[in-house]
């Protein structure tokens, strides 16, 4: 035992030369580790001259979980752009009346404004009740823009939202491959006095001219709640028994169970606009093919970006940024639902995340 | 199975720590050339507005200037005869005008139209290519040559490659440097000011080498046959015998049992690297970004400490068991590691990910640390059946095919994401079908090219006997006549 400590001892005598040398590459390994502390140092003390941002997003309401993740996207990017410029401090203040009211919109927009804030995004509950509001934060000096539904008569300076026409063709487009071209169907057409809804309906009116195979019984309107919805479907099927196909513009129907006792999966082919976690079990079971998903996180982050594009790079923005819809089906339900709970959704079946 | 006692290195083979050093010094800034020009070009798409398809012609056409240059300053500097050597003075001048030119080359002028950028920038380059390869050639081929001990040689590779390491480190941070705007009033004159510091130290540290390493080789070919010749008739035979030894180097059989081993492990490894990527970012983390990132920024991070691990481990288990062997467990825990993969990607638990990055390492720790010292071996039988030392060629070829691939498996890498049907637009919400697609061959091209690597190398016939048997014989033939050139400053 004692030998082997002699040995050992003698083994690690080191020569100077050796010495320099290990001492040389020790510090070469902790480069890369220092080099990171001394930013991240750096990084933490606020140098002289930062500007600081603040924008004010303003939600149709504060519960509505599409509005939460459009939220958590403002944060994200916010904190995301203040670490990429050592000079900027962006800042999101977020506002949202409980239910949708743009009354009480137009006065967090005014509130806003004497608040000092540098910029606002908002979604408009009602786009004439909001011009105003819009056009004296602009005259005071404050950039707004608006995302989800737009004010396309007020001063905003850009609008981050989908194409709805668009969205009408993918849903046609999409039913007329799952019932083979042929047959009838029917579009539920929600809220006539929505323009985005009647976009949407145009679109689709607009592409069922390229399948002569498929008629159209009729568009048919309700009142935008689940009983409602399925209602007019039910008494629509009835006239129509032999009924293919429905296409939804917006997905009342499918925001609760009702809809699950009501019709047979697969039997008649169904394809919606929006794609929440509440709807995702109807794909799950074949009740429903194909949803067209917002990408609603994108709402706050692609807006936030556009604002210090425009304000800090002093760049120009397009006056009308298109979000671009996402068809979820069985083949990505497991994608979509684990994007979902990226951008910050519940209430997502845990085994949807592994499919 | 016999149990070996490997042979101990003579006190005459030994390279002292401070010359591996220095040429480790060399490695540093090979890594930080062969990279620093790829880190930064996204300035010139998002500083200057260049279309990314141009600043992608950009890097690829170096790449083809490469394929003849890189064998042409092999055989110059396996052919020079000067009282400096044949390596140092390429390495010292070298290093100078590549460090120079760098510092340049990003001078861009502005306000400029996106063609005089793009030809600016390409003239530039290709002279930067130029130089760099003038730096590079004589310096991996003075790699092989500082020592003639099988075990020697890996210890030296070995340094090099821990060393060498630190630049890749550095390298991605550059963006953050150049669009610092406390620094910098955009990510152009980040760029500028960037590429002459980087240019300073290529330039100081990249003649490091040059200064302090002696060199053992001198040309093998009598001076008086060239005084006799003509220009046109030097021009001539030496064509002749650049295109005779290009054929043998390329034919020789333990060689392009190594290039295929590399090519295979190390472009099978890069082909995959953006896939991980977008799995951990699209399929684990369910398309949020922010997590995506730090877990490959954290996957990253352990897998440049197990590379260096590896390295030191790599060196030392091959003095025991020799380098076929290590090379063969070396991948064989990088092919386990990326069939691990597989069970690693687990959206319920994204941590998981990070298991794989120690295995994946050891391999690409082991890789150019045999690899350099194998092709050094490989050198000392092509001088016993050739009677030339052609380090240069050997070299200059060896690396050509790794630049060459890794470009192939850049572009190539793109191909395969489409052909899974990867839409970026819908960002996590991909196909079942795509993520299956996307797993399948970002586990099985590793493993399946280390499993080819593991083939190709595993038939490689220098052991560690017959290497010192090459060597008693070389010294037998040299006997006392072998030419040590007198370094200018050595120990």
């Amino acid at each position: 035992m004692y030998e082997i400590t002699i040995i050992n001892l003698k083994r690690f005598k080191m020569k100077f030369s050796n010495f320099i040398f290990a001492l040389l590459l020790g510090g070469l390994v902790i480069y890369s580790p220092g080099c990171q502390e001394i930013s991240e140092e750096l990084a933490d003390i606020e140098p002289d001259g930062v500007d600081t941002l603040e924008i004010t997003m303003i939600a149709k309401s504060s519960f509505n979980p599409v509005f939460l993740s459009a939220k958590k996207g403002a944060f994200q990017e916010a904190a995301e752009l203040s670490e990429k410029y050592n000079l900027l401090h962006v800042t999101v203040n977020w506002e949202a009346p409980e239910n949708e009211d743009a009354s009480v919109q137009a006065e967090m927009i005014r509130k806003a404004v004497n608040s000092g804030t540098d910029a606002i995004i908002v979604s408009c509950s009602d786009k004439d009740s909001l011009t105003a509001a819009i056009n004296n934060a602009v005259d005071a000096g404050v950039e707004v823009m608006t995302f989800d539904s737009d004010s396309p008569d007020s001063k905003r300076f850009a609008f981050y939202g989908p194409d709805d026409q668009k969205m009408g063709k993918m849903l046609i487009s999409r039913l007329a491959e799952l019932i083979d071209g042929k047959g009838k169907i029917a579009i539920l057409g929600g809220n006539p006095h929505a323009p985005n809804l009647q976009e949407r309906v145009a679109g689709m009116i607009d592409t069922l001219a390229q399948f002569p195979g498929i008629e159209n019984v009729g568009v048919f309107y309700h009142n935008e709640t689940e009983d409602d919805a399925i209602a007019q479907m039910d008494s629509v099927q009835k006239m129509h028994p032999d009924l293919k196909g429905w296409a939804m513009v917006g997905s009342w129907a499918l925001f609760g169970n009702k809809l699950l006792e009501k019709i047979e999966p697969g039997k008649i082919k169904i394809v919606a606009v929006d794609a929440l976690p509440v709807q995702l079990k109807y794909i799950k079971q074949n009740y429903v093919q194909v949803l067209l998903g917002q990408p609603t996180y994108r709402w706050g982050k692609t807006t936030v970006e556009a604002i210090v594009k425009k304000m800090h790079e002093k760049e120009k923005v397009k006056e009308i940024l298109r979000l671009e819809a996402i068809p979820v089906t069985i083949e990505n339900l497991g994608g979509w639902s684990r994007q979902l709970r990226a951008w910050g959704y519940t209430n997502i079946p845990e085994e949807y995340f592994v499919l | 199975m016999s149990t070996k006692v490997s042979q101990q290195t003579p006190e005459k083979d030994r390279i002292s720590n401070g010359q591996k050093f220095a040429y480790g010094l060399g490695g540093i800034v090979n890594n930080l050339l062969g990279g620093a020009i790829g880190f930064m070009s996204i300035v010139l798409n998002v500083g200057l507005g260049i279309n990314p398809a141009l600043v992608g012609t950009l890097q690829a056409i170096p790449r083809l200037t490469d394929a003849i240059t890189d064998p042409i300053m092999g055989y110059i500097s396996d052919k020079t005869r000067s009282r400096f050597g044949r390596r140092r003075p390429y390495i010292f001048i070298g290093a100078i005008c590549v460090g120079l030119i760098f510092a340049l080359m990003w001078q861009l002028p502005p306000g400029n139209s996106e063609m005089f950028y793009f030809w600016f920038f390409l003239i530039g380059s290709i002279i930067f290519y130029l130089f760099y390869t003038m730096f590079a050639t004589p310096w991996v081929a003075l790699g092989y040559e500082l020592t003639s001990d099988y075990h020697e040689r890996t210890r030296l590779m070995g340094v090099m490659n821990f060393m060498g390491q630190f630049a890749w480190i550095s390298l991605p941070w550059f963006y953050a440097i150049m669009e610092n705007d406390r620094l910098f009033s955009d990510s152009v004159e980040g760029a500028c000011t960037l590429a002459i510091v980087i240019g300073i130290f290529v330039a100081i540290v990249g003649a490091v080498p040059a200064i302090f390493l002696k060199e053992r080789f001198a040309a093998t070919e009598d001076d008086s046959e060239h005084k006799k010749e003509s220009m046109l008739a030097g021009i001539k035979k030496n064509v002749a015998e650049f295109s005779k030894g290009l054929v043998t180097t390329v034919k020789r059989p333990e060689f392009l049992k190594l290039c295929a081993g590399t090519f295979f492990l190390f472009n099978g490894i890069m082909l995959v690297g953006a896939f991980s990527s977008y799995i951990t970012i699209f399929y684990v983390c369910g398309g949020d970004n922010d997590m995506g990132a730090k877990y490959m920024g954290l996957f990253g991070t352990i897998n440049t400490i197990s590379t260096l691990i590896s390295i030191a481990v790599v060196t030392w288990i091959s003095s025991r068991i020799g380098k076929r062997k290590t090379f063969i467990i070396a991948t064989s825990i990088t092919m386990i590691g990326s069939l691990l993969k597989w069970f690693s990607y687990d959206p319920m638990a994204p941590w998981k990910v990070l298991l794989p990055a120690p295995m994946i390492a050891v391999g690409m720790g082991a890789l150019f640390t045999l690899m350099g010292s194998m092709i050094a071996d490989v050198c000392d039988l092509d001088e016993l059946e050739t009677g030339e030392r052609r380090e240069g060629m050997f070299g200059s070829i060896y690396w050509w095919m790794v630049k060459l691939g890794m470009a192939l498996a850049f572009g190539l890498s793109g191909y395969l994401l489409n052909a899974t049907g990867f839409v970026v637009e819908y960002g996590g919400a991909q196909n079942s079908s795509t993520f299956f697609y996307m797993r399948l061959v970002d586990v099985l091209i590793p493993a399946g090219a280390a499993l080819i690597a593991i083939f190709a190398v595993g038939s490689f016939k220098i052991t560690e006997e017959k290497a010192y048997e090459i060597r008693s014989e070389l010294e037998k033939r040299r006997g006392n006549e072998v030419k040590e050139v007198v370094a200018l400053q050595g120990e």
